[in-house]
């Protein structure tokens, strides 16, 4: 038989997970795909809709998402303030420059199921525009999660190694003028 | 009808009775009837053909049989946990009888209401229960998370 108790084995089923998430170079819809699963709880083999199972998710690196296409400009971000004439329309990139955290904060939202627990697992997501998280959250995480996209690399972080081993088409002859 | 407000157990069974061996939980019957009544009629002939038999195979079940004036013929039921049942015989035939004690000796004495769930094990994982680490490598017990994320700079 087990060691434990059962009150222990109740507490450590539903006991809440810390995820990480690096956002770098992420597209917010994927960020916030996997951050719903998480939130909800949908991952847990235990998984009700009547029991709160909702996992806590800190993302970081929210300044640093990549949008495809040309959703910065194109992307229109709505609100109305409730008075007359109150509707103000942001692009994705003003409304990123205003609030780092904003459009990933956003995109989850609009995932998440709308109802009375949206609020509640709202509270459980944890944005951070930079790397830096306060240290109490940081001893929490439990996992890092794998990002959805590849990071691409620029070219001024490969070495002059890697440069130079990387195979060419063509070589210039000596005198080739370049214009 | 529905199923909340009727009375209701989990399957369970008599500290797990005929696991080992089997020990009957009846444990003892009365049966009260009429010398002259027509509603005993059965149950006289019950006492007449059948009772000394169902005694002799059943020497671990006290049977009573006790004739007095009554109307109702009964026998009445007592388990090893203190149920007490009783069934009325009026009008019985000597074979409904029979079949209705046999049922009564057969029985656990557990209270017969609606059983939540039809299904029933001590043991219910061999894994145990699901957990947050369940089936995770179990490299993340000691690697520390988001060591990017310190702001010393030993990142």
């Amino acid at each position: 038989m087990s060691s434990y108790s059962k009150a222990a084995q109740q507490w450590a089923t539903f006991a809440r997970a810390w995820y990480l998430l690096d956002a770098r170079m992420q597209p917010p819809g994927k960020i916030a795909e996997i951050s719903s699963i998480r939130l909800q709880g949908k991952h847990k083999p235990v998984y009700h809709a009547l029991s709160d199972l909702g996992d806590h998710v800190v993302i970081i690196n929210t300044r640093h998402i990549a949008f495809s296409g040309n959703k910065w400009e194109q992307k229109v971000y709505s609100s109305h303030t409730g008075y007359p004439g109150g509707f103000k329309q942001v692009t994705a990139a003003e409304l990123h420059q205003k609030a780092p955290t904003a459009i990933v904060k956003l995109a989850i939202y609009g995932m998440l199921p709308k109802n009375l627990h949206r609020r509640t697992m709202m509270q459980r997501l944890h944005l951070f525009a930079d790397d830096v998280i306060p240290e109490e959250i940081r001893k929490n995480l439990v996992e890092q999660l794998p990002q959805p996209r590849r990071v691409p690399k620029r070219l001024d972080e490969y070495t002059q190694e890697e440069i130079d081993a990387f195979p060419r088409v063509w070589n210039p002859p000596k005198d080739f003028r370049w214009r | 009808m529905t199923g909340r407000g009727t009375p209701s157990r989990y399957l369970a069974s008599v500290l797990r009775n005929g696991v080992g061996r089997y020990v009957c939980q009846l444990q003892r019957l009365t049966l009260t009837l009429s010398r002259d009544a027509p509603s005993s009629r059965g149950a006289r002939e019950y006492v007449e053909e059948k009772v000394v038999d169902f005694a002799r195979q059943n020497p671990q079940i006290v049977f009573y049989v006790c004739p007095k004036k009554i109307r109702i013929p009964t026998v009445v039921a007592e388990y090893l946990n203190g149920t007490v049942e009783e069934k009325f015989l009026t009008s019985k035939t000597s074979d409904e009888i029979a079949e209705i004690i046999h049922k009564l000796a057969n029985q656990s004495g557990l209270e017969i209401i609606r059983i939540r769930k039809p299904f029933h094990t001590d043991n219910p994982s061999i894994q145990g229960q699901w957990h947050p680490f369940t089936n995770k490598p179990s490299v993340l017990s000691v690697q520390e998370i988001g060591q990017q994320c310190l702001s010393s700079p030993q990142k």
